[in-house]
C-alpha cells in the first residue's frame, strides 16, 4: 500500500500539471475550511462602503460589492458551496451510476437493455435544462441543487461502469469465481468493481468540475439557494456593475476557472497514472 | 458478387422513427412524474404560483388534466395532448405555448448554427495545427488554451467579452439581437444582426471548441500514423492534399457524432448565453419561464428540446453513413 | 546498348541512423544496383534494414530517422531524396511502390478507383474521361475481374488479394521504371501469394520494369528473382545470381538462412526439417567493431570481431566475410 502511494507521489512529481492541479485544489479546500475562521461575519454582512476596488479599502482585500459586502469573504464561503455541491452530487451520482452500470454490465441481456435504455433517456434531455427543471420543480436549495446535478451526472458513470464490467466479466479470474459458486453480488462488488475503479475515478474528477460549473450557472441565473453565497451568485449580482466595477465578477469567475481547471488537471494526471494504455497512446 | 444493398435501408428509418417516438413518450412520462413532485397539485404548478393565474384558469386546468381521476388516466391525458402538439396556454404571456416557442426558434437556430460553425472551423484548424506540432510548443499552447476554455464557466466568458469588446473597445453591442430603433431593412438589418451575433456565438463556441480541438488532434495523430497515409505519400501527393483530403476526413469522423450531440443539447447552454446577451431565443424564454415559475412553458420547452435531440441523433446517424462508407446500417 | 551499361537504380553507401541517438545506426553503408528488366530480391530477417532502404529511396524515411550518407541514382541521375517537393515528381511517376499490408494501404473512405485516379491526376495530364478509362484499363491489367465495378468499390468490400492488385495498379499507373515491392505477399493467403508474384512477373515482361523485391521469404525468391542480395543488421553480406546463391551460398548467414527454410529433402536424407540460427540479431545501438553476425557465426575468427570484412566480388558473386563457405570443389583458404 505504501509502495503504491509512494509510486503515485513520484509520478505526480513527474507530472507537473497534476501537481499544479492538486496544489490549486488544496488551496480551494483550505479556503473552504478556514472561511468562518478568517471571516467570522456572514458574507452577506456589510463591512464597508460599497464598490471599493481591491486594495482600496483596508477591511476588504478583494474589495466590496455594490452593497458593501466583502468579496474575499464571498470567495472563501463560496469555495465551501462549490466543493460541497460538486463532491456531494457526484458522490450521489456514483452510488446510483455504479449500481446501474454494474447490474447492466454484469447480467447483460434484457437487464442491460432495459437499464441502458433508461440511461439513454436521461442523456437525451440536455443536461443543464434537466438540472434547471429539477430545481424549478423541487425549489431552490443546496440539497435540491445536489439532487439535480446528481440526476444529470449519473448516466455517464453508468455507461462507463457498464462497459468496464462487460469486459472484466469475461476475464478468467471472474469466470473462476463464478465456477466456484461465489455469489453474484460478491463477484460484482468485491472482484470486479476494484478493477473498474480507475476509469471511474478519472471520470468522477471531471464530473465534479462539470458539476461545480453547472452549480455556478444555476446560481448565476438566480436559481441557487438564496441563503448561501456562491461564486455564481456573486457573478450574477455583480452583472449590474460590469462597467464601473468589473472586479466584482472577475474575481469569483477566476476562482471558478481555477477550481475547474485544477480538477481537470488532476483528472488528466490520474488518467495518465492509472491508465498505462492511454498514456502510451497520448505520447505517440 | 451481389449488388450492394441501399446505404440507408427503409427498415432502419422505420425502426429509428419508432424508437424516437418511444423516447419522446418516455420523456413525457418522466416529466409527468416530475410535475407530481412539485409542491401543490399539478394544476397549480402548471399555472404558476397561486395568485397570478385566475381561479377559473386553475379550475379549467384541473378539469383538463382530470386531476380528480386516477393517476394513469391523468398520465394518458397529459401524453396524448403532447402528441397532438397541444402544449397549452401561457397566462404569463397570454399566448399559446407552441406559438411562443416557435416565434423564438429562429433566433436560437441562428445562434446555434453560427456558434457551431465557429467551433467546428476553429476546432479543425487548431486541432490540425496541434497535431502537426504534436508535443511541441504550438501544440502545448493550443491544448492548454482548450483546457482553459473547457474549465471556464461560459456565462463568465460572455460577461468578460462584453466587458472587453463592448465596454472597453466599443466594437460590438452589449446585448440584444438587433437595433430595433434603427428600423433597418434588408442588408443593413442582416449586418446589424450579424454585429449583435458575434459575441454570443463566440461565447457558445468557446465551450465546444475545447472539445473539438482535443478530438481533432487525437484523430489526426491516430490517422497520420496509419499505413494509407504513407502509401499516399508514395503516390507523390502533396502534404496539404494528404492532410486535408485523406487524414482530416478520417479524423473528423468522431467529430460528427459529438457535434450532433452538441447541436441536440444546444438549448442547455443557450439558456445561459441568451440570458447573458438578452438574445431573444428559446433559451431566454426558458429562463423567463423558470423565473416566473411557468412550469407548463418550461416543460414544453424541455420536451421539445428532447424531440430536437432525437431528431439530431437520427440525422447524425444518416450523415455518418453518408460520409463513412465502412459503416453499414441495420 | 548504352542503357545496359547504366543501372536503372543505383544506391551507394547509404547510411541511416536514429536522430539524436549516437551509435543507433540502421543502415551501415548499403549499396545496390538494379539493371533494366531485372528482379533483384533483397532478403533478410525483419529489422535488418531492408524496408528502410526502400523508404529511403522514396524519400519517405519515418520521422526520427536521418540519412547521414549515401546517394541514389536513377538511370544515372542523382535522386533528390532529401527534397520532399522534388521527390513528389519521382514517387509513383518513376519509382512505384507496393506495400506489405494491402488492407491498410488504401484510404477506407474513398472508392479504390478514385485512389488509382489520384496517382494519374498527380503525375499525368489526362482528360477526366481518359483518366478514368486508364483506371479501368489498369485494374484490368492487374487481372481484376469486372474492373468497372471494382473501381467503384470501397476497400472494405474487397479481399486482401484484390486490394493488393489495386495497390499494384496504383504503383504501375504512371509506368515507372522501377517498382519496389516491400513484402508484397506477407499479409496474404498462401494461394494468393503465388498469384501476386506471377502478376508482378507478368507486368515486368510486358513493360520491362525493374523490380526490387524485398522479402524474408526465400522460397518466394527462388522462383521470381534474377539476383539476390542478403542483408544482415544494416549491411549487405552477400549478393549473387539466384542460382549461385541457392546452390553455393558463401556467407555463413546466408547458409544459415537457407538451412532455416523448411526442407523436406534434407529431412528425407536424415537431416532436420529446419535448422535455426542460434542467437539473436544485435541491437542497432550495439557498438560492435567487427562483423555484426560474428556472435552467432559458426565460422567466426579473431578477425571477425576486430574489423568489418570488405565486400568482395569474385566472378559476379559478392560476399562480406573473412572466412566464407568454400565453393563446391574449392579448398578453404
Amino acid at each position: 500500500m505504501t509502495g503504491r502511494v509512494f509510486r503515485g507521489l513520484r509520478a505526480a512529481g513527474r507530472n507537473w500539471t497534476m501537481s499544479l492541479g492538486l496544489l490549486l485544489l488544496s488551496g480551494v479546500a483550505l479556503m473552504a475550511l478556514t472561511a468562518s475562521l478568517l471571516f467570522p461575519l456572514s458574507p452577506y454582512d456589510m463591512i464597508g462602503p460599497p464598490l471599493q476596488w481591491p486594495g482600496q479599502f483596508d477591511g476588504a482585500v478583494l474589495g466590496t460589492d455594490a452593497l458593501g459586502r466583502d468579496i474575499a469573504a464571498g470567495i472563501f464561503y463560496g469555495a465551501r458551496i462549490s466543493l460541497l455541491v460538486g463532491f456531494a452530487s457526484v458522490a450521489c451520482a456514483l452510488v446510483f451510476g455504479v449500481l446501474i452500470g454494474a447490474f447492466a454490465g454484469y447480467y447483460g441481456g434484457w437487464v442491460d437493455t432495459v437499464l441502458m435504455r433508461v440511461t439513454e433517456l436521461f442523456q437525451t434531455i440536455p443536461q443543464f435544462m434537466l438540472a434547471i427543471v429539477v430545481v424549478a420543480i423541487l425549489g431552490a436549495s443546496i440539497g435540491n441543487t445536489i439532487v439535480a446535478l446528481a440526476v444529470v451526472s449519473w448516466p455517464a458513470i453508468a455507461r462507463l461502469v457498464r462497459g468496464e464490467f462487460m469486459v472484466i466479466r469475461q476475464r478468467a479470474y471472474v469466470q473462476g469465481c463464478i465456477v466456484l459458486g461465489m455469489s453474484d453480488l460478491r463477484i460484482m462488488f468485491v472482484q470486479i468493481l476494484p478493477n473498474a475503479i480507475s476509469g471511474v475515478t478519472v471520470m468522477s474528477t471531471i464530473l465534479i468540475a462539470t458539476a461545480i460549473l453547472m452549480e455556478s450557472a444555476l446560481s448565476f441565473l438566480g436559481f441557487g439557494d438564496p441563503n448561501v453565497i456562491t461564486w455564481g451568485t456573486m457573478i450574477g449580482m455583480g452583472r449590474g456593475n460590469l462597467r464601473d466595477a468589473w472586479y466584482i465578477i472577475t474575481i469569483p469567475g477566476l476562482a471558478l476557472l481555477l477550481t475547474a481547471l485544477a480538477l481537470n488537471l488532476v483528472g488528466d494526471g490520474l488518467n495518465d497514472l492509472l491508465n498505462p494504455r492511454l498514456r502510451k497512446r497520448k505520447a505517440g | 458478387m451481389t449488388a450492394s444493398p441501399p446505404r440507408i435501408p427503409l427498415s432502419f428509418v422505420g425502426k429509428r422513427l419508432l424508437y424516437g417516438m418511444m423516447t419522446v413518450f418516455a420523456i413525457a412520462v418522466i416529466n409527468f412524474f416530475l410535475l407530481q413532485l412539485a409542491p401543490g397539485d399539478a394544476a397549480e404548478a402548471l399555472a404558476g404560483e397561486a395568485g397570478t393565474a385566475s381561479p377559473e384558469y386553475i379550475a379549467e386546468l384541473r378539469a383538463q388534466f382530470g386531476l380528480d381521476q386516477p393517476l394513469m388516466l391523468q398520465l394518458w391525458a397529459f401524453v396524448s395532448r403532447l402528441f397532438t402538439l397541444d402544449l397549452g396556454y401561457s397566462f404569463r404571456y397570454g399566448a399559446d405555448v407552441a406559438d411562443l416557442i416557435f416565434a423564438r426558434l429562429p433566433a436560437t437556430l441562428l445562434l446555434m448554427t453560427t456558434s457551431v460553425v465557429f467551433a467546428v472551423i476553429g476546432g479543425i484548424v487548431l486541432g490540425v495545427t496541434a497535431a502537426r506540432f504534436a508535443n511541441r510548443l504550438p501544440d502545448r499552447l493550443i491544448s492548454f488554451t482548450g483546457l482553459l476554455f473547457y474549465a471556464t464557466p461560459p456565462f463568465w466568458i460572455g460577461l468578460m467579452m462584453i466587458l472587453v469588446f463592448s465596454v472597453w473597445f466599443g466594437w460590438v453591442p452589449t446585448s440584444g439581437m438587433e437595433n430595433v430603433l434603427a428600423f433597418n431593412t434588408g442588408w443593413a438589418r442582416a449586418v446589424d444582426i450579424g454585429h449583435h451575433l458575434i459575441l454570443p456565438a463566440l461565447t457558445q463556441a468557446f465551450f465546444y471548441l475545447a472539445i473539438y480541438i482535443r478530438l481533432v488532434r487525437a484523430g489526426m495523430l491516430d490517422v497520420l500514423s496509419l499505413e494509407f497515409i504513407r502509401v499516399a505519400r508514395a503516390k507523390g501527393i502533396s502534404e496539404a492534399r494528404i492532410g486535408y483530403r485523406h487524414a482530416l476526413r478520417s479524423a473528423v469522423m468522431p467529430l460528427v457524432t459529438v457535434v450532433g450531440t452538441n447541436v441536440g443539447g444546444f438549448l442547455g447552454g443557450a439558456v445561459l448565453t441568451e440570458t447573458v446577451f438578452s438574445w431573444p431565443g428559446v433559451g431566454r424564454l426558458m429562463f423567463d419561464a423558470m423565473f416566473q415559475r411557468d412550469l407548463n412553458l418550461l416543460l414544453s420547452i424541455l420536451i421539445l428540446s428532447s424531440v430536437f435531440v432525437v431528431v439530431t441523433n437520427f440525422v447524425v446517424d444518416i450523415l455518418y453513413v453518408l460520409i463513412n462508407p465502412t459503416v453499414e446500417l441495420k | 546498348m548504352s542503357t545496359r551499361d547504366v543501372p536503372l537504380l543505383e544506391i551507394e553507401d547509404l547510411r541511416i541512423r536514429v536522430r539524436n541517438t549516437p551509435g543507433a545506426e540502421i543502415l551501415r553503408g548499403v549499396s545496390l544496383r538494379l539493371w533494366p528488366g531485372e528482379t533483384l530480391a533483397v532478403v533478410g530477417e525483419s529489422g535488418c534494414g531492408k524496408s528502410m532502404t526502400s523508404l529511403a529511396v522514396m524519400g519517405l524515411l519515418p520521422e526520427g530517422l536521418e540519412r547521414t550518407a549515401g546517394t541514389v541514382r536513377l538511370t544515372g541521375t542523382p535522386v533528390p531524396i532529401g527534397d520532399n517537393r522534388a521527390m513528389r515528381r519521382i514517387r509513383a511517376a518513376r519509382i512505384g511502390m507496393v506495400f506489405q499490408e494491402p488492407m491498410a494501404a488504401l484510404d477506407p473512405l474513398f472508392p479504390v478507383g478514385r485512389q488509382v485516379l489520384e496517382v494519374l491526376n498527380e503525375h499525368q495530364r489526362l482528360g477526366r474521361r481518359a483518366a478514368w478509362a486508364r483506371v479501368i484499363e489498369l485494374l484490368g491489367l492487374v487481372d481484376l475481374p469486372d474492373p468497372e465495378r471494382i473501381a467503384r468499390s470501397y476497400p472494405h468490400r474487397l479481399s486482401g488479394g484484390q486490394l493488393q492488385r489495386v495497390v499494384i495498379a496504383m504503383a504501375i499507373a504512371c509506368s515507372p521504371e522501377v517498382l519496389i515491392a516491400d513484402e508484397p505477399t506477407t499479409a496474404l493467403d498462401v494461394t494468393v501469394q503465388a498469384q501476386i508474384i506471377r502478376l508482378l512477373k507478368k507486368l515486368q515482361r510486358r513493360t520491362g520494369v525493374g523490380i526490387v523485391l524485398i522479402t524474408h521469404n526465400l522460397g518466394l525468391v527462388a522462383h521470381s528473382a534474377d539476383r539476390v542480395m542478403v542483408m544482415y543488421a544494416g549491411r549487405k553480406v552477400e549478393e549473387a545470381d539466384t542460382y549461385s546463391l541457392f546452390t553455393a551460398p558463401r556467407h555463413p548467414y546466408t547458409r544459415g538462412l537457407l538451412d532455416a527454410t523448411p526442407n523436406p529433402e534434407r529431412q528425407a536424407t536424415g537431416g532436420r526439417l529446419l535448422n535455426e540460427i542460434p542467437g539473436i540479431v544485435p541491437s542497432i545501438t550495439d557498438p560492435m567493431p567487427g562483423c555484426r553476425f560474428a556472435p552467432r557465426c559458426v565460422r567466426r575468427t579473431e578477425a571477425c570481431r576486430a574489423r568489418v570484412p570488405d565486400f568482395t566480388v569474385v566472378a559476379g558473386h559478392g560476399v562480406a566475410c573473412f572466412d566464407p563457405v568454400p565453393r563446391p570443389g574449392e579448398v578453404a583458404a
